[in-house]
C-alpha cells in the first residue's frame, strides 16, 4: 500500500497525491455487483458439509478431507455434526431400505439453502447392488444436485463434483428474503459432463501400459 | 488347512449319544461334518462345550441353507432347510461342523445361545433371513431387515432384485411410519423395567453419529453419564451380499467380496477364491501365493493405519490421522500401480491373479518400506506414548481371553488378551509357513492393547512384504487348470476342443463341482471365512460369509456396562469394525 506523510503547510499540493492513493484503495477494496451475486459468491465458497457417511465411499470422502487432497482449498472443510448447521449432504455410499427413512429425515433437517451430492454408483443408481435391501439411487427419496460416478470415486472425483456444485451455486437465483424479489429458486442446468468432455477424452492416445508402474 | 485331526473324536461323542442320530458327511474342506436330528442338537452341543476334556468352546459360525432347489449331491438326511453350526476347539486346533435338517412345516430348532452366548445374534440372523425359529431364544427379532419387512430374504422363494419388487418411494407418511418402527421400545427387546422410570435416561447413539464408524446404532440406558445397559442395533448396512452370490457367476462375484470389509480390499478376495479353488481342486503356483500374501499384507497395513488414525481421533487427538492418510496415499499409489485400483481392486482370480506384477514394482515397494519406519516412530510419540491417550485407554473396555472366546472375538481383539492364536501361524495358508514374522500379543485386553497389537502388526506386515520383495518366485501368475478363470489364453487357438471350454469359461463362467468348502483367513479385523455350497453350476448355491466384526459388535453390551459414554467411544474405536463387515 502506498502511503505518505502530509505536511500541513503544503496541503493544497498534496491533495491530488492523497486522492490518487484513495482511488487505488477503493479499486482494491470495493466491488460493484448485484446483491444476489454477492451472496452466491459467499455461499459457494463456504459450503459446510454434514458429517454423514454410509459406506465405502465415505472412506474416499474422508481421504479428500485429509492432507494430500485437502478439501479446505475449496472452502468446504467445516464438517458439521448436526444437519441444522450444514448446507451440503454428500450421500457417500449405499442407501439401504432400513436407512432410507433416516437419510430422508436428516435431509429434511438441513436448513435451506441446501444441496446434495450423490457420491458413487450405489447412491447414483444402486450400482452393482440391485438387491432387495438397497434403494436404487438416492434420487428416489430426495433431489440430487451433482452425481459423482465411481465405485468408489477417487477423492479427486469428489472434489470435481464439489467444484461443479460451486459453479452451479454461483449461477443460482434465490429469493433474497420472503418479501424481496421472485420467490422461486431457479433451476440450474445439469449438463452431462461425459457429453462435454467426451471428444477430448477420446483423443487421448498415450496411456501408461499395465505392465509398467 | 492343517488341523491336527483327532481320530477318536467321534468315538468320544458316540459314547455319550446314541449312534442312531449321527451321520457323517464328507466335505471338500475336510472338516468333520455331522448330521444330527433336531432333538439331539442341544444335548450334543452341551457335551461338546462343557463335557469334553478339550471342549469345543468357540462357536465360530452359525448359518442356514435353503435346500429346496438342490439338484446334485444327494444326501438322504437333507430336508428343506439345513442349519449349520461350525464349532472350534482352540485346544485341539480342530473344527467340527454340525448340521440339522428341518422341513418347511417345522422350521424350528432349539436355541444354543445358553451354551454359546454369541449364538444370540447368529440365530436372530437366521430367523430374519430364513424364517427358522429358535425355541427358548431370549429375544428372537429381526436383526438385518427393518421390522416392517415382509418375508425372509434368503429363502429361494424371496425375490433377489430390488427392481423385481416394484418402484421404491418414500412419502413423508411412509418416512414417519418407518421412523416410528425404528423407535426403541425396551419391552420389545425383552428388557424388564429396572427401578423408577425417571431414574434413567435412554440415549439413542446412531445410526448416524460421527463416532460410531458408519451406520450403527446403540441404545444406551444411562444413569447420569454412566451406562447401565447398551443395546446395539445393526442391519442399516445390509447389502444382501449373500443373496447376490446366488445370481453372480463364481468369477463375477469377486468384486462383491472387496466390499465386505471395505478397508480390506483384496484381503476379502483371498478366502473366497481359495474356497472356490478348494472346491475345484486347483493348486496355484508359488508366485501367485507370494503375490497374494504381499497384497494382503499391504491392505492389512492400510486398514490398520486407518484404524490407528481414527482411534486417536475418537479420543480427541485430531492430528495423527492427517499424517497417516499421507502414508495410506503413498501405499495406495503402489496398490494402484499393481492392480489399477485403490480401495476395491478385485484383483485375485480363481486359480491365480488378474495380471502379473508390473515392471518396477519392487523399487516402489522398497522405497515405501524404507520410508515407513521413521513415520511409525513418530506415531509412537504422537499416539502410543501420549499420556492423555494412555489415560483414556489403559484399562478401558478390557476383557479376558475366556470372555473373548465366549463372544466369538477373533483377530487383534483376541490377541490383545494375550491369547496366541493367529491363523497364519496355526493353520498356515497361501504359503505363510515360509515367512518369518512374529505374532504381537497384549496383556491386559484393553483398548490400549488392542491398538498396540495392531501397531506392531503393521511392523510385522512390513517384514512380510520385504520378504516377498526379496524372495519373489518366478513363474506363471495363473494355475494351469481347466477351471482357472479366465482360463489360460495360450491354448485357445490350437483346436476347437480347447477353444470351446475357454469360451464357456469366460462367458458363462466355470462350472464348479458339487460340494461345499469353507476357507478362512486372518483378515484385517479377525477371522473372515467364506462357506460355499456348490450345486454343480456356474453360480454358487449358497455363499455364507463369516465376518469378524459381527460377533465383535455383539460383545459391546458386555464392555459398555458401567462405562462412561466417553469411554464407550474409546472402546468402540478400539474394536475396529466397518459396518459392511457386520451386516454384509
Amino acid at each position: 500500500m502506498d502511503w505518505n506523510l502530509s505536511d500541513p503547510n503544503k496541503v493544497p499540493e498534496q491533495i491530488s497525491v492523497i486522492d490518487q492513493s484513495v482511488q487505488e484503495d477503493i479499486k482494491k477494496n470495493v466491488i460493484f455487483t448485484t446483491l444476489n451475486n454477492m451472496i452466491n459468491w459467499g455461499r459457494k465458497n463456504s459450503i459446510w458439509p454434514f458429517n454423514f457417511g454410509l459406506s465405502c465411499c465415505y472412506v474416499e470422502m474422508a481421504t479428500s478431507f485429509t492432507a494430500r487432497h485437502d478439501i479446505a482449498r475449496f472452502g468446504a472443510e467445516v464438517i458439521r455434526a448436526t444437519p441444522r448447521e450444514a448446507d451440503l449432504i454428500v450421500i457417500s455410499g449405499t442407501v439401504f431400505r432400513k436407512m432410507a427413512p433416516v437419510v430422508k429425515h436428516l435431509y429434511d433437517q438441513l436448513l435451506e439453502p441446501k444441496w446434495v451430492i450423490s457420491m458413487g454408483s450405489c447412491a447414483n443408481s444402486g450400482g452393482m447392488y440391485d438387491i432387495y435391501s438397497v434403494v436404487q439411487g438416492v434420487d428416489k427419496i430426495l433431489p440430487v444436485d451433482v452425481y459423482v460416478p465411481g465405485c468408489p470415486p477417487r477423492p479427486e472425483a469428489l472434489m470435481q463434483g464439489l467444484m461443479l456444485l460451486q459453479e452451479a451455486i454461483g449461477r443460482e437465483q434465490r429469493p433474497l428474503s420472503w418479501v424481496v424479489g421472485d420467490q422461486n429458486v431457479s433451476q440450474v442446468e445439469k449438463p452431462s459432463q461425459r457429453d462435454i468432455h467426451n471428444a477430448t477424452r477420446m483423443r487421448t492416445r498415450d496411456l501408461t501400459p499395465p505392465d509398467r508402474v | 488347512m492343517s488341523q491336527t485331526s483327532k481320530p477318536d473324536l467321534f468315538g468320544d461323542i458316540k459314547v455319550l449319544l446314541t449312534a442312531a442320530s449321527l451321520f457323517e458327511e464328507q466335505t471338500m474342506d475336510e472338516i468333520p461334518t455331522l448330521w444330527v436330528t433336531a432333538q439331539y442338537l442341544q444335548p450334543l452341543c452341551d457335551v461338546l462345550c462343557f463335557k469334553l476334556d478339550q471342549p469345543f468352546d468357540f462357536l465360530f459360525d452359525l448359518t442356514a441353507i435353503d435346500e429346496t432347489t438342490r439338484q446334485h449331491n444327494v444326501i438322504p438326511h437333507r430336508r428343506d432347510f439345513t442349519v449349520v453350526y461350525l464349532l472350534r476347539s482352540y485346544a485341539r486346533n480342530q473344527d467340527l461342523r454340525i448340521k440339522v435338517a428341518l422341513t418347511t412345516d417345522a422350521k424350528e430348532v432349539a436355541s444354543v445361545s445358553s451354551i454359546w452366548p454369541n449364538a444370540n445374534w447368529y440365530e436372530r440372523e437366521v430367523w430374519d433371513l430364513f424364517g427358522i425359529k429358535f425355541t427358548d431364544h431370549p429375544c428372537l427379532r429381526r436383526i438385518m431387515m427393518p421390522t416392517t419387512w415382509q418375508g425372509h430374504p434368503l429363502c429361494k422363494t424371496h425375490p433377489a432384485r430390488a427392481t423385481e419388487m416394484g418402484e421404491y418411494s418414500l412419502s413423508d407418511d411412509m418416512r414417519d411410519l418407518e421412523q416410528e418402527a425404528l423407535k426403541f421400545n425396551p419391552a420389545e427387546w425383552g428388557l424388564k423395567p429396572q427401578g423408577n422410570p425417571d431414574e434413567f435416561m435412554w440415549l439413542n447413539l446412531g445410526p448416524n453419529h460421527p463416532s460410531v464408524h458408519g451406520v450403527f446404532r446403540i441404545m444406551l440406558q444411562l444413569d447420569g453419564e454412566e451406562i447401565v445397559q447398551a443395546i446395539p442395533d445393526i442391519g442399516y448396512h445390509h447389502r444382501g451380499a449373500e443373496k447376490m452370490a446366488e445370481r453372480q457367476s463364481w468369477h463375477s462375484y469377486i468384486p462383491y467380496t472387496d466390499r465386505i470389509d471395505y478397508l480390506g480390499g483384496v484381503m476379502n478376495n483371498l478366502p473366497y477364491v481359495m474356497a472356490v479353488e478348494k472346491l475345484a481342486g486347483i493348486v496355484v503356483p508359488e508366485r501367485v501365493k507370494v503375490i497374494r500374501v504381499m497384497l494382503c499384507e499391504m491392505f492389512r497395513i492400510l486398514s490398520h493405519l486407518l484404524f490407528y488414525g481414527t482411534f486417536a481421533q475418537d479420543i480427541g487427538s485430531l492430528s495423527p490421522i492427517f499424517y497417516m492418510f499421507v502414508d495410506r496415499e503413498k501405499l495406495f499409489a503402489i496398490v494402484e500401480a499393481i492392480t489399477g485400483a485403490r480401495m476395491h481392486p478385485a484383483w485375485f482370480r480363481i486359480g491365480g491373479l488378474a495380471a502379473d506384477l508390473p515392471k518396477g514394482w519392487d523399487k516402489m515397494v522398497t522405497q515405501w518400506l524404507d520410508y515407513m519406519p521413521a513415520r511409525m516412530a513418530d506415531y509412537d510419540q504422537m499416539v502410543m506414548r501420549n499420556s492423555l491417550i494412555k489415560k483414556r485407554t489403559v484399562g478401558i473396555g478390557a476383557y479376558d481371553t475366556a470372555t473373548a472366546i465366549e463372544w466369538g472375538v477373533t483377530g487383534p481383539g483376541l490377541r490383545a488378551t494375550g491369547f496366541d492364536w493367529d491363523l497364519r501361524k496355526k493353520r498356515p495358508y497361501s504359503g505363510y509357513e515360509n515367512f518369518d514374522f512374529d505374532i504381537p500379543l497384549g496383556t491386559r485386553g484393553d483398548s490400549y492393547d488392542r491398538c498396540a497389537v495392531r501397531v506392531e502388526e503393521i511392523r510385522q506386515s512390513m517384514r512380510i512384504i520385504r520378504q516377498c520383495v526379496h524372495n519373489m518366485p518366478e513363474g506363471p501368475y495363473k494355475a494351469d487348470h481347466v477351471l482357472t478363470t479366465p482360463p489360460p489364453k495360450e491354448r485357445t487357438m490350437q483346436d476347437i476342443d480347447t477353444l470351446i471350454p475357454h469360451f464357456l469359461g469366460l462367458s458363462w463362467g466355470p462350472v464348479i463341482p458339487a460340494g461345499e468348502a469353507m476357507m478362512e483367513v486372518e483378515a484385517t479385523k479377525g477371522s473372515n471365512a467364506y462357506y460355499l455350497t456348490s450345486d454343480a453350476s456356474t453360480i454358487s448355491y449358497r455363499t455364507h460369509i463369516r465376518t469378524p466384526s459381527f460377533p465383535h459388535l455383539q460383545m459391546i453390551p458386555v464392555l459398555a456396562k458401567g462405562q462412561m459414554i466417553a469411554d464407550l467411544i474409546a472402546t468402540i474405536g478400539s474394536i475396529d469394525f466397518v459396518m459392511a463387515d457386520v451386516d454384509r
